[in-house]
């Protein structure tokens, strides 16, 4: 599986088409930017603002940028994985489950220089919305905020304990027969 | 079973995105052009980084093993070396970190022919930014990536014939 493609392709190949295929007024979003490396936070901070977003916060811990979660409502939040004491992935965890957060459903963009298949498995079923693979350009990122912007899949809470966008491929997403598989 | 509940979200962030915005070469244009000093700074701070890598190795051939907590902070440094390279405007520092990690990662500890695969790496590294290679400088990226991935495999090819 192609990473780059995974979940950048879904809304378009699921037939959603775009809006506004081009133009985008970013300038109202609020977007969040979690990741414990000065250099790329704030790479990512002036790529944001290049594009027009005004709202942006960044954050060098998941401990702190949960609390900014639950009190600033972002649009969107952009974080990295390898962080410490919390890592990115419990970070979406605690966002997908928090009792206290007011939008569980916040798209999540999980920007990482981790790339192997596994990995990206275990992000996606930590429930991030897309996955960015470092090294990051302002070509990749703009298009994973349009990506975001576009996609309008439905999320899922399922009893084996996920919570997060549908996982399932976009062909997958139109079945309405009898579901036969036996847990999650 | 388990059982699946779908629900559509009540917000989305397409909400707050309205039409009438740059096009996208143009806003992407804007974001390289306003990171450019930002990246400007890169091979600065990159090499001071480099150093406290090149310094770790260092204590870990003196002792002669790593700890998992040793063995943990290089790989966690050269992590960080291969997603800021390439974000910074050296993708060859991407593919040097790149075969490191894919070499450190799984490895429960070090013998002493690990040591001179990581040697190889940083010093490697080292010549990225003595020559201030940015860029894919042509084929190199595509050699330095098959050369380093020969590299490995020979190496594990000698260690377990041992």
């Amino acid at each position: 599986m192609d990473i780059s493609t995974t979940w950048g392709t879904a809304p378009a190949a699921a037939g959603h088409k775009p809006p506004m295929s081009d133009g985008y007024d970013f300038s109202a979003l609020r977007v969040l930017v979690v990741d414990d490396s000065f250099h790329m936070r704030e790479l990512v901070r002036t790529f944001l603002e290049g594009f027009g977003i005004k709202d942006v916060t960044v954050s060098a811990d998941a401990e702190e940028a949960f609390d900014l979660v639950c009190n600033s409502d972002p649009d969107l939040i952009i974080t990295d994985w390898n962080m410490a004491p919390v890592s990115g992935l419990e970070f979406v965890e605690r966002i997908r489950r928090g009792a206290n957060v007011p939008n569980r459903f916040v798209p999540i963009i999980m920007l990482t220089g981790y790339t192997e298949m596994k990995r990206v498995e275990e992000a996606r079923d930590a429930g991030i919305n897309s996955f960015l693979a470092k090294p990051l350009s302002a070509a990749s990122l703009y298009k994973r905020l349009v990506t975001a912007v576009q996609d309008k899949r439905q999320y899922v809470e399922s009893s084996g304990g996920y919570f997060g966008p549908d996982r399932r491929s976009p062909k997958r997403r139109d079945y309405r027969g009898k579901e036969r598989r036996g847990a999650e | 079973m388990a059982e699946t509940r779908f629900l559509q979200p009540q917000k989305h962030i397409s909400q707050k995105v309205r039409p009438g915005g740059p096009s996208m070469e143009q806003a992407i244009l804007r974001a390289v052009n306003a990171a450019d000093d930002l990246i400007g700074q890169y091979q600065g701070w990159a090499v001071d980084d480099l150093e406290k890598l090149w310094q770790s190795f260092v204590e870990t051939s003196r002792a002669g093993r790593a700890d998992p907590d040793r063995l943990k902070s290089l790989y966690d440094m050269t992590h960080e070396a291969r997603g800021q390279g390439g974000s910074f405007g050296f993708p060859l520092i991407s593919v040097i970190g790149d075969s490191l990690c894919k070499y450190l990662e799984g490895r429960p500890r070090l013998r002493s022919r690990d040591l001179d695969v990581i040697k190889v790496h940083i010093l490697a590294m080292k010549a990225v930014f003595r020559q201030g290679l940015k860029g894919h400088q042509g084929n190199l990226s595509k050699e330095l990536h098959e050369l380093l991935g020969a590299f490995r495999a020979k190496v594990a090819q000698q260690q377990q014939a041992r």
